[in-house]
């Protein structure tokens, strides 16, 4: 697919970042030997992706918008000490987390334990190669992408199992056992959403998808709102963020596969489920929300300012979730992934097959009908949504009670002979 | 105004004797006393027999007065919004033993072992009586009037009393091993 | 799957130092994989031997370890103490004085209870917004306690015979002001988890008591609610006057932990009815009445109880006609409580053991003594 020519490459059109290192890129492509640059041009598309965008949101929309919002939440003023409110607080975190001794238990399996926190780290660097912050801002534009993204995108359960195990504590193996046991089940309601949005978009990339989105004018969140549903549940469950958030679970398994972690150790999972959730936020804003396109508006505005943008809200989502919901217990997590998610994702896949049939053969492709099966699918959204509430998985005993009052003491009351 | 009816001893004795002749040892207008023997059978009764209803153990403990050792039982009904206070006295300074009202309360479980722990009387027929508030092997049993006045003086600390060997600080494990 | 699956339970120690056990206390319990099939309590860790302290030391030295105890409700145990000590003395307090400790009792139950409710839901896993409201409403009551007696939690405010000091007078619009405000809270911590979808999953049909289960493991206070009992010693033996206010008792359905979150939550609602009709008729007259210093009471004994935050708070004194009592022994709820605890663990999940020993309400300062 062509690539529409919207940006000027004067370095000086900072709409376009990559304006910026293209000549650098040059440079390496004219004067180094190929095998080099094949190397280099990556890497200086990574390192220009992690400063603008990576390393800035991680430690202020992360950490520190993370903890000024669920403190706002709670009634309390968040980290307002350090710098002007507070905003230097993650980096004396950071100061600290390195200052601190990382201990390893002494039954530990020492290789393992220090090997999972770079092997969590490396797939989160790694996902934003496919993530297009504009036209040709994209490290790699494979073609591909989205298969890519979700192989990518589960790994950091292999980590997560090797530092559960490797710790040799009871909660640490708990935490790794339900966090593999979580992400098999939640995988797949989340590939069988992302495999209505391939159907419709008929294409796997990820820059792919962001053109169809301008090119027709409507974001595949807004077509396809049981698919966002879905992929916001199962990837908050992948990323341990409440309220699925049962392998690190607080209260019960104390810090589940990360117990055993201290100092810089435990500050690259942390960082890096920052980077994850960031990621995943990206990822949603390219698929479901129209990527660095919002309606011509990325004339104007830089169009990595807009993805920026996009991925921080939905991050702001996450942070809200945390900040309100109480936590279900694993059976009920597994259940839902398989009795309702799974069902649901399947019906919105056979929905999205028969209009992307109903649409390219029989309505010709044209615009209208997309915002036809938009009203339709919002409108399935909400049936299989109440119809699930109300019928399916209603059960008497978990309507909301208040306690019954009683004016006198005495012995046990019996149901629906209370004394007034 | 409701206030909760307090059972004299004599009430409990009078209610007692019609129902389980013998049981009773002595009475007073505080408490009740019955004989050790008879305590689970009376217990019943008073908890399920005619006229009483006290399903609530409400309180369990062990009151040491130097020459023999009480156990004491709040007991209350719901329904009729009384108490009772029923005694047994246990005159063994050395192995003190009472039976246990386990089976008839269950919540008799934790407090009589907090009685077993701080005073060494032991709950006979309890289920698993072990020091619930002091460790193992703790040194005397420390509600007891006697507790500090051992021979060997009026030293506090546990090193301090005759009989009992000082123990040995566990062997440190070397760290890097 | 399990015939096919072979696998080994293991012993799991959820405590001493853990983030839900609120406090020193170990449940020792055997999982096989996620469920528990064997829970054992120990505690101990906080064992100060007060029973034994109180025995050297005057009937009035004696409050401060009162406070002690449950440290999260203070007022509430010298209140119970107290009001042993008054029995056995036979002492009487005057009206204004049983009107400032009624007050001071239904506060306390207020920042207890928040404290209660705060705790239970960040068990649940609502990740500590519940307890930072509650921690702020709680807060402010803890304010009216400073005002009153310089300290707010540790009070030792009750005297036997009434109450240490006259309420400032700041203290009666400070609290009135309070009174107003709390039954918004109430109402937004009902909005917030009562209807929940996951709260009410985590919650109903998990720790289920039978009312014959409660009354037989010698459970009170909410616990016993919860499970559809109305029992509450305000109504029952209506000490300090509670016979003048009108209030009632809430009481569950089933006596799982939801029903136990609602209870207290509705308990809150009448303590703060309570507050407003005690604040109204505050009477006159003095605080409190004269008691000899180095109170000798007669020979005899007296159990006195109170409906605390936890359930039936009781002091046993028996007196020698010394200066200190002969034996000195208090009834504790939250120790008590626990007696069902493995009843109501056992064949839930290691999540589900962690929410119902969060709807217990155990205080280990309290267990340990």
């Amino acid at each position: 697919m062509a690539l529409p020519m919207l940006l000027t490459d004067h370095w000086y059109d900072i709409r376009d970042l990559s304006n910026l290192t293209n000549p650098l890129l040059d440079f390496v492509g004219d004067n180094i030997s190929s095998e080099l640059a094949y190397i280099l041009g990556p890497l200086i598309g990574f390192i220009a992706s992690f400063l603008i965008f990576v390393l800035p949101s991680q430690l202020y929309v992360g950490v520190y918008g993370e903890r000024k919002l669920i403190g706002r939440i709670q009634s309390r003023l968040g980290p307002n000490r350090v710098g002007p409110f507070g905003l230097i607080q993650p980096i004396a975190d950071a100061i600290k987390l390195m200052q601190k001794e990382a201990l390893t238990p002494k039954t530990a399996d020492t290789i393992i334990m220090n090997l999972a926190p770079v092997v969590f780290v490396a797939p989160a660097v790694l996902l934003f190669a496919v993530i297009p912050f504009g036209p040709r801002m994209i490290v790699a534009n494979v073609n591909v992408a989205l298969l890519y993204y979700l192989a990518v995108s589960s790994l950091p359960v292999l980590a997560a199992f090797m530092a559960g195990w490797s710790g040799n504590n009871k909660y640490s193996l708990f935490g790794a056992m339900r966090i593999v046991a979580m992400s098999i089940s939640y995988e797949v309601p989340l590939v069988l959403a992302m495999l209505g949005v391939v159907l419709f978009t008929d294409t796997l990339s990820l820059q792919g998808m962001v053109l169809w989105q301008k090119e027709w004018d409507i974001w595949v969140g807004m077509l396809m709102p049981v698919a966002f549903v879905i992929y916001f549940i199962c990837v908050s469950a992948e990323l341990n963020r409440t309220p699925t958030d049962i392998a690190e679970a607080e209260s019960e398994i104390v810090a589940g596969y990360l117990t055993e972690y201290s100092g810089m150790k435990w500050g690259l999972f942390y960082g890096m489920d920052i980077g994850y959730a960031l990621a995943a936020s990206a990822f949603a804003a390219t698929v479901f929300l129209g990527g660095w396109s919002m309606f011509g508006l990325d004339k104007i505005v830089p169009p990595w300012l807009l993805l920026v943008a996009k991925t921080h809200l939905f991050y702001m989502i996450f942070i809200w979730t945390r900040g309100t919901l109480p936590r279900l217990r694993i059976d009920q997590l597994m259940a839902f992934a398989w009795k309702f998610m799974l069902p649901v994702a399947l019906a919105n896949l056979l929905l999205v097959a028969t209009e992307r049939m109903l649409w390219v053969d029989a309505f010709d492709s044209k615009q209208v009908f997309l915002f036809l099966f938009m009203i339709v699918n919002f409108a399935s959204a909400a049936a299989i949504i109440y119809a699930w509430a109300r019928f399916l998985g209603y059960k008497p005993e978990n309507h909301p009670t208040k306690p019954r009052l009683v004016k006198e003491a005495g012995g046990y009351v019996p149901v629906g002979r209370e004394v007034r | 105004m409701a206030v909760t009816r307090e059972w004299s001893g004599h009430d409990v004795a009078a209610a007692l004797e019609a129902a389980i002749p013998g049981a009773v040892a002595k009475a007073d207008a505080v408490a009740c006393f019955i004989k050790p023997e008879r305590l689970i059978e009376a217990m019943h009764a008073l908890r399920s027999g005619a006229g009483t209803d006290f399903v609530h153990l409400t309180n369990l403990c062990g009151v040491d007065y130097w020459d023999h050792f009480e156990v004491v039982y709040h007991i209350q009904s719901f329904v009729k919004n009384q108490i009772c206070t029923i005694k047994v006295e246990c005159w063994d300074r050395d192995k003190p033993s009472v039976p246990s009202v386990v089976p008839v309360w269950h919540g008799a479980w934790m407090q009589e072992c907090e009685a077993y722990d701080l005073f060494g009387i032991r709950f006979e027929g309890h289920p698993n009586l072990h020091r619930i508030l002091l460790w193992d092997g703790f040194p005397g049993w420390p509600l007891r009037k006697d507790f500090l006045s051992m021979p060997g003086g009026l030293q506090p600390g546990l090193n301090e009393f005759s009989g009992i060997a000082r123990r040995e600080a566990p062997p440190v494990r070397p760290v890097n091993d | 799957m399990t015939d096919t699956i072979k696998s080994e339970p293991f012993v799991l120690n959820i405590g001493p130092q853990h983030p839900s056990t609120h406090g020193v206390f170990r449940i020792k319990a055997t999982v096989d994989g996620e469920k528990v099939i064997d829970a054992e309590m120990v505690m101990g860790y906080l064992h100060r031997s007060m029973e034994k302290l109180a025995e050297e030391r005057t009937y009035t030295q004696n409050i401060p370890f009162t406070d002690r105890t449950d440290y999260l409700s203070s007022m509430s145990n010298n209140l119970g103490y107290c009001l042993a000590v008054e029995k056995l003395a036979g002492i009487d307090v005057p009206d204004r004085g049983n009107a400032i400790r009624v007050i001071m009792a239904e506060l306390q139950r207020l920042a207890s209870h928040c404290m209660a409710v705060g705790a239970f839901t960040n068990d649940t896993g609502a990740w500590q917004t519940p307890v930072m409201w509650c921690f702020r409403e709680r807060e402010k009551i803890l304010d009216l306690f400073e005002m009153t007696c310089g300290a707010r939690l540790t009070c030792n405010y009750m005297r036997i015979g009434g109450v240490a000091f006259d309420l400032p007078a700041a203290f009666v619009p400070a609290a009135r002001k309070l009174v107003q405000e709390l039954p918004a809270f109430i109402d937004e911590m009902e909005a917030l988890l009562v209807a929940n979808e996951i709260f009410i999953a985590r919650t109903v049909g998990v720790g289920v008591l039978t009312p014959e289960m409660a009354t037989n493991a010698s459970l009170s206070g909410p616990m016993l609610r919860g499970s559809g009992i109305a029992w509450d010693l305000r109504k029952a033996d209506s000490y300090c006057g509670y016979d003048k206010y009108d209030f009632e008792i809430p009481i569950g359905y089933r006596g799982d932990s939801y029903d136990r979150f609602v209870v207290r939550l509705e308990e809150m609602r009448q303590s703060v009815k309570i507050l407003k009709q005690a604040l109204d008729g505050l009477p006159g007259g003095p605080h409190s009445t004269q008691v000899p210093l180095a109170l000798r009471p007669p020979k005899g004994e007296a159990y006195a109880r109170v409906e605390g935050p936890r359930g039936e708070l009781g002091y046993y004194v028996v007196s020698d006609e010394g200066p200190s009592p002969h034996r000195f022994h208090i009834r504790p709820p939250s120790f008590i409580n626990l007696s069902a605890l493995k009843e109501m663990t056992v064949g839930g999940s290691v999540a589900d053991a962690i929410v119902v020993l969060g709807s217990i309400d155990i205080v280990v300062g309290e267990i340990d003594r």
